[in-house]
């Protein structure tokens, strides 16, 4: 929806007559409207503290708004076949047992993937020994792979042609670790579908969740390409307004604290009011008061008064925020109408 | 008969034992695994255990790749076992060891016989390239 917005607003500042004239020209203004440049959590600040924070999670999670149908939906994941449903009769305490149990699977399969800094570069030199020069075309790579020792700790040098002796930079110890210690689902070689022009068409048929279930797999978090692949994913869902694609999926969670993290979450706060979800969005105002440390009035989760603070204070999107806000608040009017005018014909107001 | 190449763990008391590369791989494929094994074992016999890995022909990227259990390694060194030579080297070149002089030796001498190609090359093409001017 807001990309048509962002579209009508640049279509109503071309004129009209230069319009008809270079009609190349709006294809070139759709296409940057359609590139991102990707947003990574930088050196200035670490969000890992804030997001592992419990009561920050339990924001995330109550934003998520768990919907069991949805977490054990059915998933072509190619891998398993699926199992003919069984029928049991229950008493009414087994049967909240099970749903309990369910509960807390679900909880696991919307275990949120962590959101770190993006790490630093490597460029330890051990030793310069041009002597060695000479001795080899190409370089070695030593890689230690005694037994108990995390894939982080693991100790990967290369002695290079000029001998030269210094620690392997991220990409290579990626490459070996995956090599000698094999993670499932990961390949050696980063997937050409998070390249810029197969991302972007998954991206254009809303494969979302693929993107981002693949994303979790081939990289470590910390890893610039995950930040990337994920974070221009983000920017994409919020600009067509696919929140609901994301929902009761372990991906909303870190997909809500990006948009908080980087001022961008009026799209959500629109989506929010205009479903009628004013405790999540009151969710979102503490979480966004949380991250950059400023108070809204969000005690009552059911009142507006945090969201118009936000609105008249922070907001970029004014007019189609007080737009909704004021659409709820005549919807809320009519409803206790209604309810009043049935308690009349009741006979009991 | 064939014995796991991770190693049998099986060894004499007070045998001498030595860290040495094994030629696995096949035919125009050297692949090396590095093992600890009694010295007095042929080299394609049991080995006590496996220590790492030396994959000589280099890579995509033009990297030869050597993975190396360092904590077993020392273990054994602790143990008394000797090191072979081109094992030896090797470790010198991971900055286990200090580096072997024969290292130095044939790192100097592909120098010299490289310098020695250039100016052969520089001395053929150096006519060659005054000709066009005499003719």
């Amino acid at each position: 929806m807001s990309i048509f917005r962002n579209l009508q607003g640049i279509l109503t500042q071309i004129p009209f007559k230069y319009n008809a004239i270079y009609p190349v020209h709006m294809n070139a203004c759709l296409i940057r409207l359609l590139s991102y440049v990707p947003a990574e959590y930088g050196p200035e600040r670490d969000p890992a503290p804030l997001y592992f924070n419990p009561e920050v999670q339990s924001l995330l999670k109550s934003l998520t708004r768990v919907n069991l149908d949805r977490v054990f939906r059915k998933r072509k994941l190619g891998d398993k076949a699926l199992e003919i449903p069984t029928y049991k009769f229950m008493t009414d305490e087994q049967l909240q047992e099970t749903i309990e149990e369910a509960k807390k699977r679900a909880d696991e399969l919307l275990q949120m993937p962590p959101v770190v800094q993006v790490r630093k570069p490597i460029d330890r030199i051990i030793v310069k020994d041009p002597a060695l020069q000479g001795l080899d075309s190409s370089r070695h790579i030593f890689t230690d792979v005694s037994f108990g020792i995390k894939d982080s700790d693991r100790l990967i040098v290369i002695r290079e042609p000029d001998g030269t002796l210094k620690e392997a930079d991220w990409a290579v110890r990626d490459r070996m670790n995956q090599l000698y210690f094999p993670k499932p689902c990961r390949s050696l070689k980063m997937p050409r579908l998070f390249q810029e022009e197969y991302l972007s068409n998954l991206l254009s048929h809303k494969e979302y969740i693929f993107v981002l279930d693949r994303a979790c797999t081939q990289f470590e978090p910390d890893n610039p390409d995950y930040q990337r692949v994920t974070s221009i994913t983000y920017q994409h869902i919020n600009d067509n307004d696919d929140f609901e694609i994301l929902r009761s999926t372990r991906h909303f969670g870190p997909l809500a604290f990006y948009l908080t993290w980087f001022k961008n979450i009026d799209n959500l706060l629109l989506e929010l009011i205009e479903t009628a979800h004013i405790d999540n969005a009151n969710n979102l105002l503490q979480l966004y008061g949380k991250i950059h440390s400023v108070q809204y009035n969000t005690q009552e989760l059911q009142s507006l008064e945090g969201i118009t603070e936000y609105i008249k204070t922070a907001a970029q999107k004014k007019g189609p925020l007080e737009l909704a806000v004021q659409a709820y608040k005549d919807l809320e009017r009519q409803r206790n109408e209604l309810k009043q005018g049935i308690q009349v014909a009741h006979g009991l107001a | 008969m064939l014995y796991p190449s991770s190693g049998t763990g099986q060894f004499a008391a007070n045998s001498a034992k030595i860290i040495r590369f094994v030629r696995k791989g096949c035919t125009n494929r050297p692949f090396f695994h590095i093992v600890v094994a009694e010295r007095r074992i042929e080299q394609q016999g049991p080995a006590i255990e496996q220590l790492g890995t030396f994959d000589p022909m280099p890579n995509e990227q033009d990297e030869k790749l050597v993975s190396l259990n360092f904590e077993r390694i020392r273990y054994w060194i602790g143990n008394g076992a000797d090191t072979s030579k081109s094992v030896r080297r090797l470790l010198g070149l991971a900055g286990f060891y200090p580096v072997h002089p024969t290292s130095y030796i044939t790192a100097s001498k592909n120098r010299r016989t490289e310098e020695e190609a250039a100016l052969k090359a520089s001395e053929e093409t150096k006519p060659n390239e005054t000709s066009p001017a005499n003719v």
